[in-house]
């Protein structure tokens, strides 16, 4: 039933954007608003309507329809509720249903209330904007419909793919799919205005789409990019795989047009470039469904082939045959009034920057589809790896990284060396000092050191920028400097939101010269107990285990790391076996993250009888820093995309305009720190504790114990003696067993410079004495009443040994008890050294 | 010069640089897209660059040494041209048919790491590395997918 509802639904959408769009284009053609009401009228039903279906959907994934493929493939019975939602948009036909809506209901929020500069655009937009509609919806309904039923209906259906049940990955398609829908807009608005022979202000109107598409897409990227970092368990973030390419390359478009919309807005130029960045904003787009559904691209993360590929292929060059043809019909708008006439001026650096930007994205659009080139051009087929691409793109990304520090400094016109004075210095400080603390802490690669320079020099310029327009601002209203400083970012948000964004980049610059150029990776089999150097790290298998969670089977490990001989933390990576989806295993990493660098272990593999382990371990550097300007990046995207108070308006429209932003910026920051929580949330594999066992070689853990007779007992005081410190309860059979084994090592060697200290966890004291009285011990033994000596000591157990030498370092542990014989054996080592 | 001229040399400046990279770099570190078929018939003048090879994973080929790690496997020949594979029945059809033809091209590979989880008999390998002396292919990266299991892909990714 809902299947039909569903399909019927879908159905009337098509119906409906089909007229919507027919009917604005009569109301060009007559110029009758009568028609152009009713075409918007139709925009807001096919919103409505594809709205209807996605809600059909969600109701057949929360009653379990398993009769609907789709539902069947992507959800089961026992799958929590967020993650039937999420299974919406799981899968190729769903997504596409999620993309139809959302399309509709971008095209009904453009036209519900144009401003007054974008009316005359309106008409020819909603055109192009119902067309796509229909486009989406009709591939939905007719090559990949949702709604399509199963000849025999499953008792169950297939799960949800394990990988996919992660909050970066709930989050990720809809904020992907969002920005790819909105990058319509500046397509449609610079065809409309090309139509409408107005080119001079399309930009600044389709501004507000443009920057929400690309923040969006940012933010996408990134969840996609922390998702594959907590998830994949290959130690990256980004493999330059095609899937990921695609949702790149628009955002990197997207990015020029936004300099390019600053430049048309000044200067009146860059007409040409703008709308060019607009339409290869939306073909690419376009493209990149293409390539992941066609089965074109050999990637890892393809849909299924399927047999869109010609469809879509069509559309793409029905799209590039109208725009160029608009282009080359009123190619004398787009001449730009204003020359760049050097390019050490502003101007000639956002020239620069365009074209990088450009040439970036055909890199990327060339290392996608290289073999299919290569095979073209010389019959041979190349594929490009990270390697490739990394660098291809490095040195172009270094370039941008470069104009962004150099730009600040020049002026309009050139030779203004004016604006070099008071500019220069902090500058050139910022492109000497981030070079030297790299190189301090360890960067010793050049090329990476050069990199250090372009983010100093760029930092140093942002922040001198920012300074002297806080220091100007102060002067001339006479405030304080951080008063100034606030109020700069609420007066002039395009332009202050834009260098929090640069601020932002800087930082994910500092993290991809880091993760990308000095990126450490190894391989270790860790037994029991046994210390492992690994870099600047030692990492000891303390236990492993198995457990039922849920749905799946649990194997982890828990191992202590320490770094420069001290307890760092403890580590729990784990492998997740489904056995109700085809057995599949995920190996969950676990992740320290620290500024310098990220500890991250995947557990490979685990022996039969659990006392080995195979582990992968990645020290990425500066790593956090990628996430961390990623926040920024998109806080100063936010600020940026904030309207300006409106001083003009009347007061009630005013206050209700300032308790909608208000309520607006609630929201952006809810989104913000939900996104934030995605990143760093609760736990990435790490475990609490407050001290670790302290390691063979290292200091012993000082402690000052009262024992049974009322004296007390301190470990430093024992200076010059081995001391073996054994930990031990009544409660504990294995300890019942040991314990004899200790009194008669201790009687063996007493006097000869070595102490026995007892030291009782968690036990009462009755107890205690029955059992010294029961086994004749006579060295020292107190109780550890409020355990704190065993957390210093970090044991997870009892019984522990630990023997620490004359000079108060340990020199053995045992993990469980320790026989007469092992003991000999190590005091035989230390005794008399 | 006027402002355009500069501005165009300085346009082409930049677009050569980038085509320069882009050409250097499929001559270094892109990886020539060959068959198992292909690597043979190449044989010598297959060693020392980068390949990538397709092929469908002979279960029963698969020792894993987890002390080193180090995993072992054989790959069977399956088509390089996805239209051909599609003429086939299919990748699954295909990967079920080259893994039950004893007269099919293989090749043994070398792997130097864990063992990937889905590395199971019919997956079908994408594998990056170079063709060592012994005529074994030694690999860097591993991607599998098994179509028969999925209707569609995710990832799975090991390495690089």
């Amino acid at each position: 039933m809902l299947a039909e509802i569903g399909s019927i639904l879908e159905g009337l959408a098509l119906l409906t954007a089909l007229y919507g769009a027919l009917a604005a284009f009569w109301s060009i053609r007559r110029a009758d608003p009568r028609w152009a009401a009713s075409g918007r009228n139709a925009a807001y039903s096919a919103a409505a309507l594809l709205g209807l279906a996605l809600l059909a959907l969600l109701a057949a994934f929360l009653s379990d329809q398993f009769q609907i493929a789709y539902v069947s493939q992507h959800s089961s019975r026992d799958l929590p509720l967020y993650l039937k939602i999420s299974a919406l948009w799981g899968g190729q036909e769903g997504s596409l249903l999620l993309w139809s809506f959302l399309q509709a209901l971008f095209t009904a929020l453009v036209l519900a209330r144009p401003s007054e500069h974008a009316r005359p655009l309106v008409p020819w937009a909603t055109v192009l904007l119902s067309v796509i509609t229909v486009f989406f919806t009709a591939v939905t309904l007719f090559l990949s419909n949702p709604f399509a039923l199963l000849s025999a209906v499953p008792a169950d259906g297939q799960g949800l793919n394990p990988l996919l049940r992660h909050p970066g990955m709930i989050f990720h398609p809809p904020l992907m799919y969002l920005g790819y829908v909105m990058l319509a807009a500046p397509f449609a608005f610079a065809m409309a205005a090309l139509l409408t022979r107005r080119v001079e202000d399309w930009p600044s109107i389709a501004r507000r789409w443009t920057l929400t598409a690309w923040l969006f897409l940012g933010l996408g990227l990134l969840l996609g990019a922390r998702w594959a970092y907590d998830v994949l368990g290959w130690g990256g973030y980004w493999g330059w795989d095609p899937v990921e390419n695609a949702g790149l390359m628009p955002w990197l478009t997207a990015t020029a047009l936004l300099h390019g919309a600053v430049m048309q807005d000044e200067r009146r130029g860059f007409r040409l470039w703008n709308v060019l960045l607009a339409v290869f904003s939306f073909l690419l787009v376009l493209f990149g469904t293409f390539t992941t559904r066609s089965g074109m691209i050999q990637s890892v993360h393809a849909f299924a082939r399927s047999n869109m590929g010609p469809y879509f292929l069509a559309f793409m060059s029905l799209t590039l045959v109208f725009s160029f043809a608009l282009m080359i019909r009123y190619r004398r708008l787009l001449a730009s009034p204003v020359a760049v006439d050097s390019f050490l001026t502003r101007d000639g650096m956002f020239l620069l920057t365009l074209l990088v930007f450009a040439t970036i994205t055909v890199s990327v659009l060339v290392g996608s589809l290289l073999p299919t080139i290569t095979e073209a051009v010389g019959g041979r087929r190349f594929e490009a790896g990270p390697a490739w691409f990394d660098r291809v793109t490095g040195p172009q990304f270094a370039a941008l990284t470069l104009f962004l520090g150099v730009c600040p400094l020049l002026g309009r016109a050139a030779a203004a060396f004016k604006r070099l004075r008071g500019r220069l210095l902090p500058a050139l400080v910022g492109a000497v000092l981030l070079p030297v603390v790299a190189a301090l802490a360890g960067f010793t690669n050049p090329l990476s050191l050069i990199g250090f320079a372009f983010a100093g020099l760029a930092a140093g310029t942002a922040l001198t920028e920012w300074a002297l327009d806080a220091v100007a601002r102060s002067r001339h209203g006479e405030t304080g400097l951080l008063v100034a400083l606030g109020a700069l970012l609420s007066r002039n948000r395009r332009k202050y939101g834009g260098y929090v964004v640069h601020l932002g980049v800087i930082l994910i610059v500092l993290g991809l010269i880091g993760t990308r150029m000095a990126p450490f990776e190894t391989q270790r089999v860790l037994d029991a107990g046994e210390a492992v150097g690994v870099g600047d790290y030692v990492l000891v298998l303390e236990e492993t285990g198995r457990e039922a969670a849920g749905d799946h089977l649990s194997t982890w490990a828990l191992l202590s790391v320490y770094r420069n001989g001290q307890y760092l933390t403890t580590l729990r990576p784990r492998i997740e076996q489904y056995p109700t989806f085809f057995d599949q295993t995920v190996a969950v990493p676990a992740l320290h993250p620290a500024l310098r660098h990220d500890l991250y272990v995947v557990l490979a593999s685990v022996s039969g009888d659990g006392s080995s382990v195979t582990v992968k371990v990645f020290v990425n550097p500066l790593a956090s820093f990628l996430w961390l300007g990623g926040l920024v990046f998109l806080s100063g995207g936010v600020m940026a995309l904030w309207p300006s108070a409106h001083q003009a308006l009347p007061a009630p429209q005013a206050r209700r305009r300032a308790l909608l932003n208000s309520l607006g910026l609630a929201a952006v920051l809810l989104l913000l720190a939900a996104a934030a929580l995605a990143m760093w949330g609760p736990g990435h594999g790490e475990v609490n504790r407050p001290a670790g066992r302290p390691l063979v070689g290292q200091p012993a853990p000082d402690f000052t114990l009262t024992l049974l007779d009322g004296s007390t007992l301190t470990l430093s005081e024992l200076r010059g003696q081995v001391a073996v410190v054994n930990f031990w309860a009544s409660w504990c059979p294995p300890c019942e067993d040991e314990l004899p084994d200790l009194q008669q090592t201790w009687s063996a060697y007493q006097g000869r410079g070595v102490t026995f200290v007892g030291v009782v966890f968690r036990d009462e004291e009755s107890a205690v004495r029955d059992f010294v009285a029961r086994f004749s011990l006579t060295y020292p033994i107190g109780l550890d009443v409020d355990g704190r000596i065993a957390e210093r000591y970090g044991i997870t157990g009892v019984p522990e040994t630990f023997v620490v030498d004359a000079s108060g370092n340990v020199a053995a542990i045992h993990i469980g008890p320790v026989t007469a014989e092992q003991l000999v054996g190590e005091l035989e080592g230390v005794v008399g050294r | 010069m006027g402002g355009k001229t500069k501005a165009i040399i300085a346009g082409l400046l930049i677009v050569a640089a980038v085509v320069y990279l882009i050409v250097t770099n499929t001559g270094s570190t892109a990886h020539y897209f060959l068959t198992v078929e292909e690597i043979q018939a190449l044989g010598d003048q297959a060693r020392g660059r980068n390949i990538t090879v397709s092929g469908a994973v002979l279960g029963e080929t698969i020792v894993y040494d987890p002390s080193i790690p180090r995993v072992t496997f054989t790959i069977v020949q399956v088509p390089g041209d996805p239209q051909e594979v599609e003429r086939a029945g299919g990748l699954a059809a295909v990967l079920h048919a080259a893994v039950n033809d004893p007269t099919a091209p293989r090749l043994e590979v070398v792997y130097n790491d864990v063992r990937p989880d889905l590395l199971v008999n019919e997956a079908q390998a994408i594998i990056r590395g170079q063709l060592g002396e012994d005529g074994r292919f030694y690999a860097d990266e591993v991607l599998l997918k098994c179509p028969s299991r999925y209707e569609e892909e995710i990832p799975a990714q090991a390495g690089p």
